[in-house]
């Protein structure tokens, strides 16, 4: 009975871990206050680089993985370099524009992508593997929300007029969050792409972006923690709704989301609400 | 030459509906500070209910074309007031201007209504009857002129002059600056920010749905996917335009349409979002405010 | 550079003027704070004081003039420059981060003093711990000065108001700056709270920091500072002793005067 349960949801758990990957790209950025959607083109740059090098080289897809994170590295820090500069509302336009590029791009260059084929990659990746890397990449946070870099984009994020008084370079540490973003972002591509063993336009695009971001601020968007529980309860949703609700789960995933921003509007996990309750 | 006549006209009419999303989407962000994922989701419901009143009612074109502007500017409302509403004075760090929340709400409304929508048309496409819009070829000279992409043009312009005249020469007009400049300010100055968005907020989803109900007239599609191809060509009408100027959105529309339909029938079909794009980019590069986009400055 | 009497000046404007949409708001304005004084400047709201804490600090740039500071120009240097330099400040509206506790937002104030790199910190090196271990010691000490040790976890926006504004001071203390701007420190505090504040300013003033502090309460100003200077529409009205600056007649005027006479106020230029 709960191996078929776990047969059934087996891959669901896997996805879950994959879409973590992603929630933390881009919590990564928005910690240091940028709302930026940007994390689906790293994730298809590095899960398109990846898989390319897996394809040709005939390497394992562990091997990969660092060079999809480089590949989503460099690119977050161009993307830093451009956008910066702009203001918080546009910053966010922009990054979506690039997310709809992306797409155009990985269709306009089919030697990489395969274009409206797509890439069939057929790998293994073991659900052990996968839960290892995502206890690696959850220490690699919490070590950062503790250091001075967590303390700095904390600061940055709650108002860069008083961080930048205090001496943080809110610009400089803005970029190394984008780079994080990429790094852990374009590691999400390849993993995703190796958990498909397909990827095409449309793996990487908009409903990526959309749903990565609702997994962080429904999680909590002032906690990495937060991010990991929104992206598990973000895909076991759907599937909870489809096994419960099958006419109407899209609604039913809608309205999900609705109530929990309305009434949890600072998301599952909140550390103020906990230390609020620890001061009474 | 008279090919190429012809398809400036095309473009500017598939552009007019690209700039109708644009402004009504723009209004929003300026206004608000809302980046409204559900934008398109009212342009799709818009045209569901032109093409009801039309069916069911028998209604003529022009109350058509009404029932589909209201429905979407009352769909907005309703959106605004269920999604928005519960979000506004609860603050947040202020670089994120409190957009988040209501991005995630607005995207929960987008993944309903665009579901209910597939549930109203019965996940297919619908098409107006055809005789219930102005289908008649008008002639200038050699030069076809379908009334339709006509209608379409002038409805833009009306929109966007109306709402341009609205927002810079009245005094409401100030008022909504003055809420997308600082909302608390404003509530000081003697405007009620309550009434500036509900009046915002059914502004756009009205043109939304004016670009819903003729889109879905000009491209013989009425279903959810209409609401969806407008948000991907509208945003970047908003890109390239700027969202702080409702005539750079929509000179920006325009231009992305005939930009789309000159590189089709020129270039190659291919190409075509491949142009759009790359001139996003462009702009995002160069004039990464927009057409008419001022230099933001740090607020002390 | 000399600054008033023979004591060398910390901190140097010489004719800064800022504009707003062509409405100046800082207009040819020039004073000295002289080192390990506390310098008054004092002006009806509106008369720009705020603005020039916002140029010194780098907050917004202004259109000309120099500010000078240990002898160097700071014009135009970015905010976290300026900081880095040894200039902190406080805000006239408490801006502490949401969120942190007590102890927290002291901390972020010794960012400057850190002692060590984000990587290390990040890869906790036994020298980045014993950094951090001197840090958080140091956050104390400085909680425990505004006397608010026994504060240290609480989440700082549930303190009262004077409490907030101390912690701002001991944030801004976290870099060990030698020039401090406070402003309106006092604003919304009782006599008593407002007495404690001005004793801090002393001891900070003899433990060697400069302070330049704006200030509307009259009886602070007499009592700890030095030097005053006095702005009304964004120019300098007067500046010298507190005694003889309080007895300049348009300073009398605008003080003492009927309160929010505007014509009055105006006549002033």
């Amino acid at each position: 009975m709960l191996a078929d349960l776990w047969a059934a949801y087996q891959s669901s758990v896997g996805f879950a871990m994959v879409n973590v990957f992603f929630a933390l790209s881009t919590y990564a950025v928005l910690s240091a206050g940028v709302l930026s959607f940007a994390s689906v083109s790293y994730a298809a740059f590095g899960g398109f680089i990846g898989a390319q090098l897996v394809l040709n080289t005939g390497i394992s897809p562990l091997l990969a993985l660092p060079v999809s994170a480089v590949a989503g590295a460099l690119l977050a820090y161009a993307v830093a370099l451009l956008f910066l500069r702009l203001d918080g509302h546009w910053m966010a336009l922009a990054s979506l524009a690039l997310v709809l590029m992306t797409r155009v791009v990985v269709l306009n260059a089919p030697t990489l992508t395969g274009g409206v084929n797509g890439l069939s990659l057929p790998v293994d990746l073991s659900l052990a593997t996968l839960t290892v890397l995502l206890l690696l990449l959850m220490l690699v946070f919490h070590r950062l929300s503790g250091s001075w870099y967590g303390i700095a984009v904390r600061a940055v994020r709650e108002d860069p007029a008083v961080a930048a008084s205090l001496g943080m370079p809110a610009r400089r540490l803005q970029t190394i969050a984008f780079v994080i973003s990429g790094a852990v972002g374009g590691a999400g591509g390849m993993l995703l792409a190796a958990m498909l063993q397909f990827i095409s336009p449309d793996t990487y695009f908009i409903n990526i972006a959309f749903t990565m971001i609702a997994a962080v601020v429904l999680g909590g968007s002032y906690h990495w923690a937060g991010a990991v529980a929104g992206a598990f309860v973000f895909t076991a949703l759907p599937v909870v709704m489809q096994a419960v609700l099958p006419q109407i789960q899209d609604v039913a995933n809608g309205a999900a989301l609705l109530a929990i921003m309305v009434f949890l509007p600072r998301g599952l996990i909140d550390p103020r609400a906990w230390r609020l309750r620890h001061a009474r | 030459m008279l090919l190429f006549v012809e398809q400036l006209v095309n473009g500017c009419a598939l552009g007019s509906l690209y700039a109708l999303f644009a402004v009504g989407f723009g209004l929003v962000f300026a206004t608000l500070g809302i980046l409204n994922a559900a934008h398109g989701t009212y342009a799709s419901w818009a045209a569901i209910a032109a093409l009801a009143a039309v069916q069911h009612l028998g209604a003529p074109f022009p109350l058509a074309v009404a029932a589909g502007v209201v429905a979407g500017g009352l769909l907005a409302l309703l959106v605004d007031q269920i999604a928005f509403q519960p979000l506004r004075g609860r603050g947040g760090p202020a670089k994120e201007g409190g957009m988040l929340g209501a991005l995630i709400t607005s995207i929960a409304f987008w993944i309903m209504l665009d579901s209910l929508a597939g549930f109203a048309t019965g996940q297919q496409s619908l098409n107006f009857p055809a005789d219930s819009y102005p289908a008649r070829m008008l002639h200038l000279g050699a030069l076809p002129l379908p009334s339709m992409q006509l209608v379409t043009i002038a409805a833009m312009l009306l929109a966007t002059a109306g709402i341009h005249a609205l927002v810079r020469h009245s005094r409401f007009g100030a008022a909504m600056r003055a809420v997308g400049w600082n909302g608390a300010a404003a509530a000081l100055g003697g405007v009620n920010p309550r009434v500036v968005i509900v009046v915002t907020a059914f502004l756009a989803g009205a043109t939304s749905g004016l670009a819903g109900v003729l889109g879905g007239i000009s491209t013989q599609n009425v279903s959810f996917t209409l609401g969806e191809g407008l948000m991907l060509k509208g945003f970047a009408a908003v890109v390239v335009g700027g969202y702080d100027d409702v005539r750079g959105a929509a000179i920006a529309g325009v231009a992305l349409g005939i930009l789309e339909v000159m590189s089709a029938q020129y270039l190659s079909t291919s190409l075509r979002d491949g142009i759009t794009y790359a001139l996003l980019l462009g702009f995002l590069l160069l004039r990464p405010r927009g057409l008419f986009g001022r230099a933001a400055f740090l607020r002390a | 550079m000399r600054g008033d009497g023979d004591t060398p000046a910390l901190l140097e404007l010489d004719g800064v003027g800022k504009s707003f949409g062509g409405v100046a708001a800082v207009a040819d304005l020039s004073f000295a704070v002289p080192t390990g004084s506390v310098m008054g400047l004092m002006g009806p709201n509106g008369a720009g004081k705020t603005t020039v804490i916002n140029l010194i600090t780098g907050l917004l740039g202004f259109d000309r003039g120099h500010i000078r500071f240990d002898g160097a120009e700071i014009g135009g240097a970015a905010a976290h420059r300026i900081a880095a330099r040894g200039i902190a400040r406080t805000y006239q509206n408490v801006r502490l981060f949401s969120g942190m506790t007590a102890l927290e937002q002291v901390l972020a104030g010794g960012f400057l003093r850190r002692g060590t790199s984000l990587i290390a910190s990040f890869l906790g090196t036994p020298a980045s711990r014993a950094a951090r271990a001197r840090s958080l010691a140091e956050a104390r000490h400085l909680l425990d000065r505004v006397r608010l040790a026994h504060r240290a976890d609480v989440l700082a926006e549930t303190l009262s108001y004077g409490e907030q504004r101390r912690i701002e001071i001991a944030r801004a203390l976290g870099a060990h700056p030698r020039l401090l701007l406070l402003d309106e420190p006092t604003a919304g505090m009782n006599a008593a709270e407002s007495a404690a504040i001005g004793g801090l300013v002393h001891e900070l003033r003899d433990a060697g920091l400069t302070v330049l502090m704006v200030e509307h309460n009259v009886r602070l100003v007499t009592d700890f500072c030095d030097h005053v200077a006095v702005m009304s529409f964004g120019r300098k009205l007067t500046e010298g002793t507190p005694a003889a600056c309080l007895a300049h007649p348009e300073v009398q005027a605008a003080y003492f005067g009927r309160s929010g006479d505007a014509e009055r106020i105006r006549a002033l230029r």
